[in-house]
């Protein structure tokens, strides 16, 4: 698996990762560096408890990320999560929608992991 | 020559995020161009502004972050005046953070994610230019040792003040220092220092509670512009005791020139005026504090014209040598002697001027060398006139200012003066001041014994005025002693002055050196110095400085006194 097709896979963005990196082996070393985030567990306890503050940062250290990786679509639905649990916002959805879109991020950013240890299983 | 963009260093910056892999990729960026350290957090951050203030030249910092987030970040840096010079980039994704930030002092934003390297690159770079920019404008525009502006910077922001703010009645405040290097040679230069440092402190203590700006214009001299003050010797006083609260060995005395507002007139010109007034307080142990006033004005206007039009002067014949007769009272009726030639100024314009006015003003900046040098061309040219003309030699004593003490021609000068015009060396006689011997005795000396050698017979004039008389009379050879005029001014009231006289006519008899009074003003003065043993007189009795012509008639009753008694005097 080449890392173009790594990237088509988790829904991400090759050419906004090569713009940040410049280079295939910055981004093939980075995007490995994922597995090492936790992410996905801090936010997991977090929506255990609909935890505002937990969710928010989790959410916010996620996107950040994910956006500088070229990974879009995690990076937009981490940043759903991040306005929705703001300090100061107003909530918009219900603890339940919520719950779905967190779970549904979470799903997703799982399903990346999986997918990087795929392409380093094939290197 | 090396120039300024040549002298680099290694820039420093602190990446600051929670997120590794978001540190790593702008430490990937940034590590060409530039030293890379990080933090993780906002405690750690500070930590580490702290650790490399002076070396840091800007921090990344997220906002979001555990521990402290960035804005608590921001604001201790804001807080505290040794950290907040070094510029600070926040990253951040979210516009609604970019106003917080910048009023909390935030130089610049870097959006996540992360945009193009060269983006980034020249936005880093971007801020360090401006801030080492502000550095540099910042050590430029204050002294180093006070805190206050230096010279170029207090003026462009006093002629601000001036142009934009007339209505502000801005006085001019001149400080310094009497005698700093002194002080400094015998203290240290750290010593100095403290003193110039606490003078800064209290000159800014008094500018907070007043309006204005300060300068160390240079060395010991602070300028002040500030609100009108009512009470200057107040103020004063308040820098003198606190110099006395720190500096309790040394006797430190300032002094302090003041020029109060006038409309329309430029900091410039109040500057120089304030400056004037703090130099008249030189060494004026009465008052440290002089304020210049229109009288003051008027006297340097006028010194500066006489200075401006004296070579004009001389080329239009505006100067006059005027003659004093000398007499020998030892007989009856007295003899005429010799004589001193003075100079007279009749400018066409202001009339005759008074040589107390201007021979101060040239003895300071040496133009007396060119007023010396018209009387001396003109005596001996009127020795030679007369003796030509009456067949008698009246010798003329000249004066010798002290910077001629210094001029490495004047004696040959002086021969070629002598021989130009055919006279003997002891028809032109030099007086030199006693001052000028305290000031240069070794010198004057020096000169002395060169110009006898020569031939030349030296007065000294003014003797007892000064604190070295007596010393001086062991060291330095000389021919005539012309005692001060104040001696013989109070000699009718006072038997001290009387004694005086005695005394310093017997000292002369005993170096065989004959005394010549100054001052004589009426028959019982001259009767009294007479009696002392004094052997010549010069004074108002017998004639005040007259031109040669009117000279000339004691000249006339000269001769016919020695025809009468076939007695050359």
């Amino acid at each position: 698996m080449t890392l173009e097709e790594l990237y088509s896979k988790m829904g991400g963005n090759f050419a906004h990762a090569k713009q940040i990196m410049k280079m295939d082996k910055l981004i093939d070393k980075y995007i490995r560096r994922l597995k090492d985030s936790n992410f996905d567990e801090r936010m997991a306890i977090a929506a255990e408890t609909m935890d505002s503050t937990g969710l928010f940062e989790s959410a916010h250290a996620m996107k950040g990320v994910c956006a500088n990786l070229g990974l879009d679509e995690l990076a937009d639905a981490a940043e759903e999560i991040t306005e929705e649990f703001r300090p100061g916002n107003a909530r918009k959805l219900t603890d339940e929608e919520a719950g779905a879109k967190v779970a549904a991020a979470l799903e997703k950013y799982r399903y990346s992991l999986a997918c990087i240890k795929e392409y380093e299983s094939a290197l | 020559m090396i120039n300024s963009d040549q002298i680099k260093y290694p820039h420093l910056v602190l990446v600051v995020d929670d997120q590794e892999i978001n540190r790593d990729l702008l430490g990937m960026i940034l590590e060409d161009e530039y030293e890379v350290i990080y933090a993780q957090d906002g405690l750690e951050a500070l930590e580490k502004i702290r650790e490399y203030q002076n070396r840091l030249s800007v921090v990344l910092l997220d906002l979001l972050m555990p521990k402290m987030d960035g804005f608590a970040v921001l604001e201790a840096v804001h807080n505290d005046e040794y950290l907040n010079h070094i510029p600070i980039i926040v990253l951040t994704a979210e516009k609604s953070a970019e106003l917080r930030a910048l009023q909390m002092g935030a130089s610049d934003f870097i959006t996540k994610p992360f945009d193009m390297h060269e983006v980034i690159i020249a936005r880093v770079g971007r801020i360090i230019e401006l801030s080492e920019g502000r550095k540099l404008i910042s050590a430029a525009e204050h002294d180093q040792l006070t805190g206050l502006y230096n010279k170029n910077f207090f003026f462009e922001y006093a002629n601000r003040i001036y142009q934009y703010n007339p209505e502000w009645e801005m006085d001019a405040v001149v400080m310094d220092i009497e005698q700093f290097h002194t002080i400094n040679a015998l203290n240290g230069r750290k010593f100095g220092d403290n003193i110039l440092r606490i003078l800064g402190n209290e000159i800014r203590a008094f500018l907070a509670e007043t309006n204005g700006i300060a300068s160390r214009f240079e060395g010991d001299r602070f300028d002040i512009y500030c609100r009108r003050q009512d009470d200057y010797q107040s103020l004063m006083d308040r820098f003198q005791n606190k110099v006395n609260d720190v500096v309790k060995n040394a006797n430190v005395r300032l002094r302090m020139g003041v020029k109060p507002w006038r409309p329309n007139v430029e900091p410039a010109v109040l500057f120089d005026r304030a400056r004037s007034a703090c130099n008249m307080a030189r060494g004026n142990f009465m008052t440290n504090l002089v304020i210049y006033d229109d009288d003051m004005q008027k006297r340097e206007l006028l010194s500066q014209r006489l200075k401006n039009e004296l070579r004009q002067a001389v080329e239009e014949h505006q100067f006059r040598v005027v003659y004093q007769p000398k007499y020998n009272i030892q007989y009856d009726p007295p003899r005429l002697s010799s004589a001193e030639a003075l100079i007279r100024w009749n400018h066409p314009e202001l009339g005759m001027i008074s040589p107390s006015d201007f021979i101060p003003l040239f003895e300071g900046n040496g133009q007396i060398r060119i007023v010396d040098n018209f009387i001396w061309a003109e005596a001996a040219r009127q020795i030679a006139e007369w003796r030509e003309k009456y067949g008698i030699t009246i010798p003329v004593s000249v004066n010798l200012s002290r910077v001629d003490v210094f001029d490495t021609t004047l004696k040959d000068r002086l021969i070629g003066l002598v021989r130009d015009n055919g006279i003997n060396f002891t028809d032109l006689k030099l007086e030199i001041t006693e001052s000028a011997y305290t000031e240069n005795g070794d010198q004057l000396i020096t000169l002395i014994k060169q110009l006898r050698k020569a031939g030349f017979e030296i007065e000294m004039d003014d003797f007892g005025s000064g604190y070295s008389s007596l010393n001086m009379l062991s060291a330095m050879p000389i021919d005539i002693l012309k005692m001060d005029m104040k001696f013989v001014r109070n000699i009718e009231y006072s038997e001290t002055d009387l004694r005086l006289i005695e005394l310093v006519v017997d000292i002369a008899h005993y170096l065989k050196t004959p005394v010549i009074a100054e001052g004589v003003e009426n028959e019982r003065q001259l009767a009294l110095l007479r009696g002392a043993g004094c052997s010549f007189v010069q004074g108002y009795y017998f004639s005040p400085p007259v031109p040669a012509e009117i000279f000339e008639k004691f000249i006339a009753r000269e001769l016919k006194l020695r025809e009468q008694k076939s007695d050359p005097a």
